[in-house]
C-alpha cells in the first residue's frame, strides 16, 4: 500500500517543493468510489469503470507513473475501507461540506449543488410542494446532509419535517427505479448526477432552486497530507496545461468545476489528530447503536414472524400441489419450486418490488415496500417449505394410508389425524435449519431499501465510521438464532413422545 | 347367504396375472386359513378381498351387497357411499401391524370408532377397556407403540380391528413378524376369537399354525386354487402333487 511507501518517503525534505516533480514510484494508487454514481464514476454499457474522477484520477497516476487501481466501495463502508488502507482516497463526487474535520481534503474541484428532481408529471415545482410527499435519498449522501444532518440549516429541517416520509436508498439506480414506479414523489441528489440522470432518462425535471450548494473535493485518510499533497500538485498540472478543463468537458461538468491554485484547502486538514470520538466506542456510543439496532431489530422480527406466519401454510398447499394427481398443477408448482429455490432472494424481492411497475405499469405506493418484504419472503420460504413437506409427507409408511383405509378414515381425516402429526415429527430437523436460515435472511430486505436490522447497521456504521454497529447486530442475529434453535429443541421435545 | 362370496376374480401386474379365475365363499362363523408358498397369489388375494388393490375382473360380495361386479369383461366398483358401509364388514389385521405410531395403545383402539363411527368416546372407551383386559393388555393403554413387543402390537392391532364390530377379520401373516414362541400366544387369542364365533380369514405359510385354528384350509399356488378342505383332509391327506411337494419342502 501507498501509505507505507510514504511513511518511508516522509522524512525527505523534497516533499512539500513546490516545483512539480514526475516521481517515477513503484507504487499502486487506490481509488474508493461508488460504481453507480455517474457521471463521477460509474460502469458504463461496455462494463467498464468511468467517470470523470476515474479520469481525473488515471491522468494524475499516468504524470505520476503510479498504478490506478479502481476500486468500487459500498458507500456506507468508505471509511471502513479507507482505515483499513484498503483504498489510499475516497473520489466520487465526495462532498467537502460538513465532512471537513472526518478527512484530509484536496482544495475542492467541483462545485455541486442539492437539487430535486421530480416526475414531469408530479405537479411539484418547488421544494414547498414537497409537503406531505415521499422523498428519497442515497443513505449517507451529501443530500441526506444538506436535510437532516447537524450542519443543516433550519429551512431544509422544516423541509424534511414536512415530507411524509425521507426514505434512504442505497444507490441512485434504485432512487430512479423507486421515482419510476412511484414509491417516491421526488429524489433529492447532487447537481451534475441530477443533470446526468435526467438527460439519459425520460420524463424528469430538476427543479431550479437548490436546497443547498457544496463543493466535491478527494478525501483522504485524516492526516494523510503527503499523499493529498501529491495528488493535487498534479491536478493543478494539468489545470495549468488544460488538460483538466479537457476531461471536464468531455464529461460536460466544465461548468461546475472549481479547481483553484491557492484555493484554501478545507478547514482543518493540518490538524493531524484525530477527532476524539475515534479513540474507541464509548458506553455511550454503544447504548446509541443499540437503541438504533432495537428499532431495526423490530422490523427484522416482524419479517420474520410474517414469513413463518404466510409461508408455512402456503408451502403445505404447494406440497399438495406438488403431489397432485392433475399433470399440468403438479408442472406449474414444480416450476415456481425450481424456480424460487434456483435464484437468489435479493433478486426475488426486487423483482416483487419493481415488478409492479415495470411489467403491469402499476404505480406502487411506499407502503408496498413492506408488503413486497413479505411477499418475496414468504413466496421464496413457501417453496423450500412445499419440499420438506413433500419428504415428510413421504416419509410416512404406506402401510399407514392402508390401515386408515381400512379403518374407514377419509382421505382429510386420514392426512389430518394420521399423516400430518407423523409428518410434523419427520420434518422438524429440516424446518429448525430453514427457520434459523430465515433469521439471517431477513437482512435481505436491505436490497430493497427497507429498514431493518442490518440496514441500519450499515447506515450507523457509516455514520459512526465504525464497525461496532456490525458487530452488535451480528450478536443480535446469533441471540436471535439462540432463542430459535431453543425453540425448535422444545418442539422436538414435546414430540419426542412418539417414535 | 354367505357373509362372503368370491367369483371368478382375476388380477394382473404388468400383464403377469397374479389371480387366474378365483372363487371362494366364506359363511358366518368360519375361520378359514389360505395357505401357499410365496408367490403363490395369496397375498394378492387378500389385498383384492379387502379393496386395498382393484380386481381386474370378477365379484365380490359381503352379505349379499355386491362391492365388484363385472360388465362387459370389466370391473365395476360400487358408488363410494356403499364401498364405504361395505368396508365396514370386515377388518384386518396387517402383517406389520401399522399401529398409529403416535397414538397411545387407547388411541389407536378408539381413534377410529369416534372419527370413523362418530360414536361418543365414553363408550367407545368403557369398550375398548374391555377388550384390553380380555386381550391382557389393561396394563398397557396409555403406552405407545414403541413401547410395546411385538406380541403386544399385534394384540393392540388386533383389538384394533375388533373396536369397529366387523363381521369377519382378515390376517395378514398373523405369526411371521412374531419370534416362535409367541405363536402360541396368537393360537390362544384366535380360538377364543373363534369360540365366539369370530369369522376369520388368515393368510399364512405355516402349515401347523393352519391346522391348529382353521376349521377349512385353502391352498393356493400359481395364482389359482389348487385345493380345499378340512384341515386334515388337505394338510394330512392331500390328494393334489403340487400340495403334497409344498408341505414337503415346509416340513424340511
Amino acid at each position: 500500500m501507498i501509505k507505507r511507501m510514504l511513511a518511508a518517503l516522509a522524512a525527505s525534505a523534497v516533499m512539500m517543493s513546490a516545483v512539480p516533480v514526475v516521481y517515477a514510484e513503484d507504487m499502486t494508487f487506490t481509488v474508493g468510489f461508488d460504481a453507480e454514481f455517474p457521471p463521477y464514476g460509474y460502469k458504463d454499457d461496455s462494463g467498464e469503470y468511468v467517470g470523470f474522477d476515474l479520469d481525473l484520477a488515471e491522468e494524475v497516476c499516468k504524470r505520476r507513473g503510479w498504478e490506478l487501481v479502481k476500486q468500487p466501495i459500498d458507500w456506507n463502508s468508505k471509511d471502513l475501507e479507507l482505515e483499513t488502507g484498503a483504498i489510499d482516497c475516497i473520489w466520487n463526487g465526495f462532498t467537502i461540506d460538513g465532512r471537513e474535520d472526518e478527512y484530509t481534503w484536496s482544495v475542492p474541484y467541483v462545485d455541486n449543488s442539492q437539487v430535486v428532481v421530480v416526475k414531469d408529471s408530479s405537479g411539484i415545482s418547488s421544494p414547498a410542494d414537497l409537503a406531505g410527499k415521499v422523498v428519497c435519498v442515497q443513505a449517507d449522501s451529501s443530500a441526506l446532509e444538506a436535510l437532516t444532518g447537524d450542519d443543516a440549516t433550519d429551512e431544509n429541517k422544516a423541509l424534511c419535517a414536512s415530507f411524509a416520509e425521507l426514505s434512504q436508498v442505497g444507490d441512485y439506480n434504485s432512487a430512479f427505479l423507486n421515482l419510476d414506479s412511484g414509491a417516491v414523489d421526488a429524489v433529492c441528489l447532487d447537481v451534475g448526477v441530477a443533470n446526468y440522470e435526467v438527460k439519459s432518462r425520460k420524463g424528469y425535471t430538476v427543479l431550479p432552486d437548490p436546497i443547498s450548494s457544496e463543493k466535491y473535493g478527494v478525501g483522504f485518510l485524516k492526516g494523510n497530507t503527503e499523499l493529498r499533497d501529491k495528488v493535487q500538485e498534479s491536478l493543478f498540472e494539468m489545470l495549468d496545461d488544460g488538460t483538466f478543463m479537457e476531461i471536464a468537458d468531455k464529461w460536460e461538468l466544465s461548468s461546475s468545476v472549481c479547481l483553484e491554485k491557492n484555493a484554501a484547502v478545507a478547514a482543518s486538514d493540518t490538524d493531524d489528530e484525530l477527532p476524539s470520538d475515534d479513540d474507541g466506542p464509548t458506553a455511550d456510543d454503544l447504548i446509541y447503536i443499540c437503541r438504533e439496532l432495537l428499532e431495526g431489530l423490530v422490523s427484522s422480527v416482524g419479517i420474520f414472524f410474517l414469513t413463518l406466519l404466510f409461508a408455512l401454510p402456503l408451502g403445505l398447499l404447494v406440497a399438495f400441489g406438488r403431489m397432485s394427481q392433475n399433470v399440468v398443477l403438479r408442472n406449474i408448482v414444480r416450476l415456481y419450486i425450481s424456480i424460487f429455490r434456483g435464484t437468489p432472494l435479493m433478486l426475488q424481492l426486487l423483482v416483487v418490488f419493481f415488478g409492479p411497475y415495470y411489467v403491469f405499469g402499476i404505480s406502487t405506493s411506499t407502503s408496498y415496500r413492506f408488503m413486497a418484504v413479505i411477499i418475496g419472503f414468504t413466496l421464496n420460504y413457501a417453496a423450500y417449505f412445499a419440499e420438506i413437506y413433500r419428504s415428510g409427507i413421504q416419509s410416512v409408511n404406506k402401510g399407514q394410508y392402508e390401515a386408515a383405509q381400512i379403518l374407514g378414515y377419509t382421505p382429510q381425516q386420514r392426512f389430518i389425524r394420521i399423516v400430518f402429526p407423523q409428518m410434523v415429527k419427520n420434518i422438524i430437523p429440516s424446518i429448525t435449519n430453514e427457520v434459523i436460515t430465515l433469521v439471517k435472511d431477513t437482512s435481505l430486505a436491505f436490497a430493497i431499501s427497507y429498514a431493518e436490522m442490518f440496514t441500519i447497521a450499515k447506515q450507523v456504521a457509516a455514520a459512526e465510521t465504525t464497525i461496532l454497529p456490525l458487530f452488535v447486530a451480528g450478536l443480535f442475529y446469533y441471540i436471535g438464532n439462540a432463542v430459535v434453535a431453543a425453540v425448535m429443541a422444545y418442539i422436538e421435545k414435546k414430540m419426542s413422545y412418539f417414535r | 347367504m354367505s357373509l362372503l362370496e368370491v367369483k371368478n376374480v382375476k388380477k394382473s401386474f404388468d400383464g403377469n396375472e397374479v389371480l387366474k379365475d378365483i372363487s371362494m365363499t366364506v359363511e358366518k362363523g368360519e375361520v378359514i386359513s389360505i395357505l401357499g408358498p410365496s408367490g403363490s397369489g395369496k397375498t394378492t388375494f387378500l389385498r383384492c378381498m379387502t379393496m386395498l388393490e382393484t380386481v381386474d375382473s370378477g365379484e365380490i360380495a359381503y352379505s349379499g351387497e355386491k362391492a365388484v361386479t363385472t360388465v362387459d369383461g370389466k370391473a365395476v366398483y360400487a358408488s363410494k357411499a356403499d364401498m364405504r358401509r361395505i368396508k365396514t364388514y370386515f377388518g384386518l389385521v396387517f402383517q406389520s401391524f401399522e399401529l398409529f405410531p403416535h397414538f397411545s395403545v387407547m388411541g389407536n383402539i378408539t381413534d377410529a370408532p369416534i372419527h370413523v363411527m362418530k360414536r361418543p368416546r365414553d363408550e367407545v372407551e368403557k369398550e375398548a377397556r374391555e377388550l384390553l383386559k380380555k386381550l391382557g393388555l389393561s396394563e398397557r393403554a396409555d403406552h405407545y407403540p414403541y413401547q410395546l413387543s411385538g406380541g403386544q402390537k399385534q394384540r393392540v392391532a388386533i383389538a384394533r380391528a375388533l373396536a369397529m364390530d366387523p363381521q369377519m377379520i382378515f390376517f395378514d401373516e398373523p405369526t411371521s413378524a412374531l419370534d416362535p414362541e409367541l405363536t402360541a400366544e396368537i393360537l390362544k387369542v384366535l380360538r377364543e376369537l373363534a369360540a365366539e364365533k369370530m369369522t376369520m380369514v388368515i393368510v399364512t405359510h405355516e402349515i401347523a399354525f393352519a391346522r391348529a385354528v382353521s376349521d377349512r384350509v385353502i391352498f393356493m399356488d400359481g395364482g389359482v386354487i389348487i385345493e380345499q378342505g378340512s384341515p386334515a383332509d388337505v394338510i394330512d391327506h392331500p390328494s393334489n402333487e403340487r400340495t403334497r411337494a409344498f408341505l414337503k419342502k415346509m416340513s424340511e
